[in-house]
């Protein structure tokens, strides 16, 4: 029996009082209140006392009539006496919902079994994400079920800390906020995270009104501030720019990662995906980055220029100089922009007349884009290039942003207030500014003072929390009701899945009770503000239109041609040639960006995201130091060493990661790491740098690095072998045929160059087998997936949604570094090229299972515990495996896991002990999994046990689930259908794997072989198809369709490709 | 008994060479060897010895539970070499229980008499490591509470073992090699255990040994029966002795992992075999002479002509790693090619090195005659040379799986302290049994041995040999 079943909420046998009987909330803090203060924080590893407390809410739920909402796994199947109408038990319901991040809502779509949310995809009917999403909200998930969420509304006093209740705030705050009323909020707070939610616009409207002197903040650790300064300065308003990168022929990016570290990354991703086709065509498209760090963007791009992130406002003003008249230096400047030679910049003297001539040539079809870490003269320029180029309304358009605040002058400002003493009450919705906010202010510091009474909303009682008067558990995104405006502007709605697991509530709920009006519900705030703002008679129709879309159509933002303000433009480039000098040698930059799985740091407890390899350091559980190779021989370190990181009188001890292409004089460091009260996932995760980051360099600055003494361990599951290495040499040597690549010219002049044995350097193939091969005549169905390696960027959101669907388990750091990482769908990164400085390409490559025809790992399963089924798919039957992996040594691609303990039932685990295995790890006894963490599992796929092996089933559960529904319809046909369809079949496009579904590129096509009309079957006739180590004669089902690049000739880069060493320099 | 220093490695082919020294006749030989049994106290050294092998086993035995209830995590093994240890161990103890059968099987079919000497106690040995060997494959598995799924048993399920796979061919190989050894050794022992159950002065000896004695009563019919069944059996064991290390090299050969995936494996197996058998005969042998006063009957012409195999096969095995490179070459595939180059310079060099000076290098010192007699040497080369043999099956799995075709996939395996504690481990299983194989069973042929003896000659009577002759006078 499960633990469950001792707790299930079916009334308990004896009662203190009828208060107990009834459990309400006065008496459950009763009986807190029992204990001494801070005793139920002792609680944490209670699993126990904690679940029954879970019970308990559960059970007073159940008395509202709510328990519907919520399932808990139960070992006996109850059915309904009556089924409430259109519910049937088992069955997904799939609604439609965002969330917001950053300021920005992605619209999503999310499968609910029973009343539980398990999956999430991106909302195919959004304007923005149209089907696709990012890592984070796929992971997002995870975090609704997280043990460590917290549970219950905090009360700090004097001297301690101690459990309290929602009641007891409620108390308090109806007290406080009328005293605050009175004084008409003198000294009242709010600092928010960066939100376009037009309800929380509409609250802190009704806020303000009560409390007119109060202050509103925001603050948001990764901010667009340069961005939004740019804007106001080129155009006097504050507007964000659209990038139609599909139809873009050059696209210059000037230190920004726009496929990863933006809000935009899904559009973004599918934007430059199609307009990466464009070379199918023997169209010229091109991109060029300059950066520091080696971006995922810089990955993808033809050409790519590692300089220093300073240097990229010198390059901007080059440019600017050369496309535009007006932009050019004044006499005063000239001196120092005659100084920014190629050789200063550590450019090819070539580079920027091509970037320029390249420009030029595509008027109109290009654009300049800055990142958010360039300050806002680089933003200036980039609008000015744009609008000068003809750009303005093809590639490049403008939404207005209105209301948004900048974050680093908005929390400088609110630490100001708070230290002179005009702030005594605070209020904190969402955020972690004790953690994140620049160092300089000492945020933390402030906000401990006893003086202040502060009010945080949390998911976790983070590091805010703990110095906060009152912490409140906030609801999560699908727990509560909310809205917020995505990318393009479109009013995107959040509506529960399920009632919140801990009692948390929304800022909408909170900012409700700050008010004290009678709406209190997020429902009913969140239809208010619709209801106010549409002022439609059909409102009930429209609204419910809304909540089944996810969002309001046609409430996307204007696009607008705003013109830039020329003296802006040449005031920005007096300004950049002031503040530029040439770096004196030796000096190293410090880069600060947002880390592609943790993001600021609030996915930090999330295992999915922290077991997620970066997708170019393949780092997991960890950040790092990224240091170049040449500046890590320069400071004697290798992969692990630690160094001390300077800045000024701040500094950090780190781990150092060798990172090919990094900048030589420039180290990147992630945020969002090393917190102190981050959780069981994210304790002694990583380094923290906000520690280096002060307000007035928030994206990159100067600093020093040294090496200390000491090795750290860190976690890549994929090797980087030197270059001049055996291993180095081998990988270089077999590239050509793993991952086929060709220029556009190549491409040109052998369309079909990826079948060409003699450029791709791989065998002929023989098809002779040993043995009668698999007999797949016949077969209704052959599934098959082609993955577009041209389209694929490398984000990683496939990996974190097929762990989300397919229940794959994290490991931990001391298993990643054993070699155990479970995930059934991983992105193989190669660097290509013979110098190790600058790599000449990265290829990103998702492996999933090969689905081989000819599988090597059937021939030696001794049980026949994998097999082909009827449809071609290499099946593995968990219930007969023994565990003996000779399966995973056989395969020649390494896609199969195993289950080397029961994962599921251990904590990850990062420490190490006695020669790399820590004993108590194995001596612990086996828990069940936790019964939070078990109403994530997909009821649909198995849950795998120890000692077997797991491997990708191109989501066989998805494949059964449309083969019965399209056998089930087919049965319905009349004679006359049946005679034009003799069989049941799937339509294309109706089904598709957890990857693919994903995949914001749109890079993986799953369909029918079997079907010649199907996408799949177009693929694999392309001319670009090829079958990864065909060779062996597997006949994998899983094909690729190789990659086209278009690199201009010029710079470090070599142009050639593909096996061919042709020295193409221009 | 006295020792006479007497050299029988002569080779003159006009003289045949004495395989028994200083025992003139039947009843001394017996009384010799059997006073290893009949000894109320077995040497110190044996109780040292018994003592430290049993606290490994021991320890084997807790790894084993420790195993069983948290999951093969706690070994090394990882993607992508998910056969670590306990498969290099498993080929080791297999390639050891070679020397045994061969020995008594082949050498016996070739009348080579100087066999008997160390048979008795190579087939021990060869019983013994095979157990070692059984033991790693049934716990290595991930689930082993159903490793008889592996054993084509009728069952609810209706479900056959696949017959495609190595590794089921290789629970019949090992099964049916373990089988016809066992028996092979016990059918050659009831002899002497009738020998024993007749000087046994108490009566527990005597019911023991009678019971395995299975009633032997030395008549002619016996004798008769016995010897029919010896050769049939050694006419058995013969093919096993080469087919079971061809199944085991078939595990790597079948599959299609650059390193694995070559015909050579076979031969190259049963040679390799054969070489760490004798190394680890005479790992054993030395010291067992030195402790029981065997040098009689291990003479110093067996330990001889134990080197001159260990220098044929060594140099085999040299020849094998030769080809494997030429084929690598000759094969023009970027993947098998790496895979030996990786193996000479990547990054299990180290282990490639120590395999190559150990089992190619170290054994030519047998070319010298002087080596082959020294005991110091041989015993010094013995133990290289097992060294080098497990090497040989660490190099040839976990260097093939670490680096084969996506080098994303790449990884290098190191062992967990379980890994090296279990290796020792076996080595305590083994010599657990080894020991108290030496403390109460016969160690030496005693009825076989007599064969050799010119006395067993019918026409010897005042024989043409001279040793013999002085010795008598």
């Amino acid at each position: 029996m499960s633990p469950l079943d001792h707790n299930r909420p079916r009334g308990k046998a004896y009662w203190r009082s009828l208060d107990d009987l009834a459990d309400t909330p006065e008496f459950r803090e009763f009986v807190f209140r029992e204990f001494p203060a801070g005793a139920t924080e002792m609680l944490d590893s209670g699993e126990r006392r904690q679940f029954l407390k879970i019970m308990g809410a559960s059970l007073a739920l159940a008395g509202f009539g709510l328990a519907g909402c919520r399932r808990w796994p139960k070992e006996q199947i109850a059915p309904f006496a009556n089924r409430p109408e259109g519910r049937v038990p088992g069955a997904p319901e799939y609604y439609a919902t965002s969330m917001e991040l950053g300021g920005v809502a992605d619209g999503l779509l999310v499968t609910s079994f029973d009343g539980r949310p398990v999956k999430i995809e991106g909302n195919p009917e959004h304007p923005v994400s149209r089907g696709g999403s990012g890592v984070e909200a796929q992971a997002s998930v995870l975090e609704l079920y997280d043990p460590d969420r917290s549970r219950y509304p905090m009360l700090r006093e004097t001297d301690s800390r101690h459990q309290s209740s929602w009641h007891a705030f409620e108390t308090w705050a109806t007290k406080h906020f009328d005293s605050l009323g009175n004084a008409k909020g003198g000294g009242l707070a709010v600092l928010s995270e960066a939100t376009e939610s037009p309800s929380v616009g509409d609250m802190r409207a009704r806020v303000m009104k009560r409390f007119p002197r109060a202050a509103w903040y925001e603050y948001e650790p990764i901010n667009t501030d340069h961005e939004m300064a740019g804007s106001n300065a080129a155009f006097g308003a504050t507007y964000r720019p659209q990038y139609s990168f599909n139809r873009a022929k050059v696209v210059v990016s000037l230190d920004s990662d726009f496929l990863l570290a933006s809000r935009a990354m899904v559009r973004n991703t599918r934007d430059f995906a199609q307009g990466r086709k464009r070379l199918l065509d023997g169209t010229s498209t091109r991109l060029y980055v300059f950066e520091s760090a080696f971006s995922l963007t810089g990955a993808n791009a033809d050409n790519r220029f590692a300089v220093r992130s300073r240097d990229v406002s010198a390059i901007a003003a080059l440019l600017a100089a050369r496309l535009v008249p007006d932009a050019a230096a004044s006499a005063s400047a000239r001196e120092q922009s005659d100084r920014a030679t190629p050789e200063v910049l550590g450019l090819d003297a070539a580079v920027l007349d091509q970037v320029v001539s390249d420009l030029k040539q595509s008027r109109g079809d290009s654009i300049v884009l800055a990142g958010p870490r360039q300050p806002a003269e680089v933003h200036v320029l980039a609008a000015l290039i744009n609008e000068h180029l003809g750009s303005v309304g093809r590639t490049v358009r403008y939404t207005p942003l209105p209301d948004a605040t900048q974050s680093v002058p908005s929390i400088t400002s609110l630490t100001k207030d708070l230290d002179s003493g005009r702030i005594h009450t605070l209020v904190i919705l969402g955020g972690n500014p004790a953690y994140d906010a620049p160092a300089d202010l000492d945020f933390a510091g402030k906000l401990s003072s006893q003086r202040l009474k502060s009010v945080h909303l949390s998911i976790y009682d983070n590091e805010t929390s703990r110095l906060c008067t009152w912490h409140l558990p906030r609801a999560h995104y699908l727990e509560s009701w909310a809205d917020g405006r995505a990318w393009d502007g479109t009013w995107s709605i959040a509506q529960p899945l399920i009632e919140p697991l801990f009692g948390g509530r929304s800022p909408l709920e909170l900012l409700a009770v700050m008010e004290g009006g009678d709406v209190r519900a997020g429902y009913d705030i969140v239809r208010r503000t619709m209801s106010e703002s549409a002022k439609r008679t059909d409102f009930e129709q429209a609204w419910r239109r809304t909540l089944h879309d996810g969002f309001l159509a046609g409430s996307a933002a204007t696009l607008m041609r705003p013109d830039v303000r020329r003296p802006a433009c040449i005031a920005a480039v007096e300004s950049i040639w002031q503040q530029w000098a040439p770096a004196p040698a030796g000096e190293m930059e410090l880069v600060f960006v947002p880390d592609t799985k943790v993001y600021d740091g609030r996915f930090a407890n999330n295992g999915w995201l922290q077991e997620l390899p970066d997708p170019m350091t393949k780092l997991t559980w960890d950040n790092a130091v990224l240091a170049g190779v040449e500046a890590a021989g320069r400071l004697g370190v290798t992969t692990g060493d630690r160094v001390r990181v300077t800045h000024g009188d701040r500094q950090v001890e780190a781990a150092v990661c060798v990172m090919p292409g990094q900048c030589s004089n420039s180290v990147t460091l992630s945020l969002g790491y090393g917190r102190p009260h981050g959780g069981t996932i994210a304790e002694g995760a990583g380094f923290d740098f906000y520690a280096l980051r002060t307000a007035d360099a928030m994206g990159f600055t100067t600093g020093a690095v040294e090496k200390i003494s000491g090795h750290y361990p860190l976690a890549q599951t994929q090797d980087h072998h030197a270059i001049d290495s055996t291993a180095g040499k081998g990988t270089q040597a077999r590239l050509p045929s793993l991952f086929r690549e060709a220029t556009l010219q190549q491409f040109k002049d052998n369309p079909r160059f990826a079948n060409d044995h003699h450029h791709t350097g791989a065998h002929a193939v023989h098809r002779l087998s040993l043995w009668n091969e698999t007999n797949l005549e016949g077969a209704v169905y052959a599934w098959a997936m082609s993955i577009d390696l041209n389209a694929c960027t490398g984000c990683s959101a496939c990996v974190v949604a097929c762990q989300a669907e397919n229940n794959i388990p994290i490991v931990g750091k001391d298993q990643v570094l054993r070699g155990r990482e479970m995930h059934w769908l991983r992105i193989d990164r190669y660097f290509q090229g013979h110098d190790p400085e600058t790599p000449r390409s990265v290829g990103m490559q998702p492996i999933p299972c090969m689905m081989c025809e000819n599988a090597p790992c059937e021939q030696v399963c001794p049980v026949a515990a994998t097999t082909h089924d009827k449809d071609g798919l290499n099946v593995m039957v968990y219930n007969r495996c023994v565990g003996t992996r000779y399966c995973s040594n056989n395969c020649p691609y390494k896609v199969r896991r195993f289950n080397y303990f029961d994962y599921w039932k251990r904590g990850p685990e990062r420490e190490m002990g006695l020669l790399h295995v820590k004993p108590d790890y194995y001596t612990k006894p086996q828990t069940d999994m936790h019964p939070l963490r078990r109403m994530q599992m997909n009821p649909e796929v198995t849950v795998r046990s120890r000692g077997v092996m797991e491997k990708c089933t191109y989501c066989i559960q998805r494949i059964s689930v449309a083969k019965i529904e399209a056998k089930n319809a087919w049965v319905k046909m009349t004679p006359e259908q049946k005679q034009r369809q003799p069989r049941a079949t799937v339509p294309d496009g109706s089904l598709t794997t957890a990857c693919a579904q994903a995949c914001p590129a749109q890079a993986i096509i799953f369909g029918d072989m079997n079907d010649p009309t199907s996408r799949v079957s177009d693929a694999f006739k392309g001319a670009r198809s090829y079958q990864m180590l065909e060779e062996i004669n597997t006949k994998p089902r899983t094909r690729y369709l190789a990659k086209l690049r278009d690199p201009a000739p010029v710079g470090a880069q070599e142009a050639g490709s593909a096996g061919h060493e042709e020295p193409n320099h221009g | 008994m006295t020792t006479l220093a007497i050299d029988n490695t002569f080779d003159d082919p006009a003289r045949r060479a004495p395989l028994v020294l200083n025992h003139t006749d039947f009843g001394s030989v017996t009384n010799d060897i059997c006073a290893v049994n009949e000894a109320p106290k077995a040497p110190r050294a044996w109780y040292i010895a018994f003592a430290i092998s049993v606290m490994f086993l021991g320890i084997l035995g807790g790894l084993i539970l420790y195993l069983f209830a948290t999951g093969i995590g706690v070994w090394g093994n990882q993607n992508p070499v998910m056969w670590g240890f306990p498969i290099v161990n498993f080929v080791f103890w297999v390639g050891i229980g070679h020397a045994g059968t061969l020995i008594s099987a082949i050498l016996h079919l070739f009348r080579q008499k100087w066999r008997t000497g160390i048979n008795r106690f190579a087939e021990a040995m060869t019983i013994f490591a095979v157990i070692c060997a059984g033991m790693f494959p049934g716990i290595h598995i991930g689930r082993v509470w159903v490793f008889y799924w592996m054993f084509p048993m009728p069952n609810q399920m209706e479900m056959w073992p696949q017959f495609r796979s190595p590794l089921l061919w290789d629970v019949f190989a090992v099964g049916t090699y373990f089988t016809v050894s066992l028996l092979f050794w016990y059918m050659g022992m009831i002899p002497d255990l009738a020998t024993l159950r007749d000087r046994a002065r108490t009566r527990v000896r005597a019911i023991a040994y009678g019971i395995f004695a299975l009633g032997w009563r030395s008549s002619m019919r016996h004798w008769h029966r016995y010897e029919r069944a010896y050769l049939l059996l050694a006419a058995l064991a013969t093919p096993l002795v080469l087919s079971v290390h061809s199944v085991v090299s078939f595990d790597f050969a079948v599959s299609q992992i650059p390193g694995w995936h070559t015909t050579i494996f076979p031969p190259y197996f049963v040679a390799g075999a054969i070489f760490s058998g004798f190394a680890m005969v005479m790992t054993l042998a030395v010291p067992a002479r030195q402790l029981w006063g065997l040098k009689d009957f291990i003479t110093l012409r067996h330990l001889e002509n134990m080197n001159k195999i260990i220098l044929v096969t060594g140099s085999m095995v040299g020849y094998a790693y030769i080809m494997e490179f030429f084929i690598a070459w000759y094969s023009g595939s970027l993947y098998e090619s790496f895979a030996f180059i990786n193996r000479a310079t990547g990054q299990y060099a180290w282990a490639y090195w120590i395999m190559v000076s150990c089992n190619v290098i170290v054994p030519q010192i047998f070319w010298f005659r002087k080596a082959r007699q020294s005991i110091a040497i041989m015993f010094v080369a013995s133990l290289l040379v097992n060294v080098g043999m497990w090497f040989e099956r660490f190099v040839i799995i976990v260097t093939s799986l670490a680096q084969d075709f996506l080098p994303s996939s790449w990884g290098y395996f190191k062992p967990t302290w379980v890994d090296l504690l279990m290796l020792a481990g076996s080595f305590g299983l083994f010599m657990t049994l080894f020991l108290l194989f030496c403390r109460f069973l016969p160690i030496i042929a005693i009825a076989e041995v007599k064969h050799t003896m010119p006395e067993a000659d019918p026409h010897s009577h005042g024989g043409t040999d001279e040793h013999h002759r002085e010795a008598r006078a």
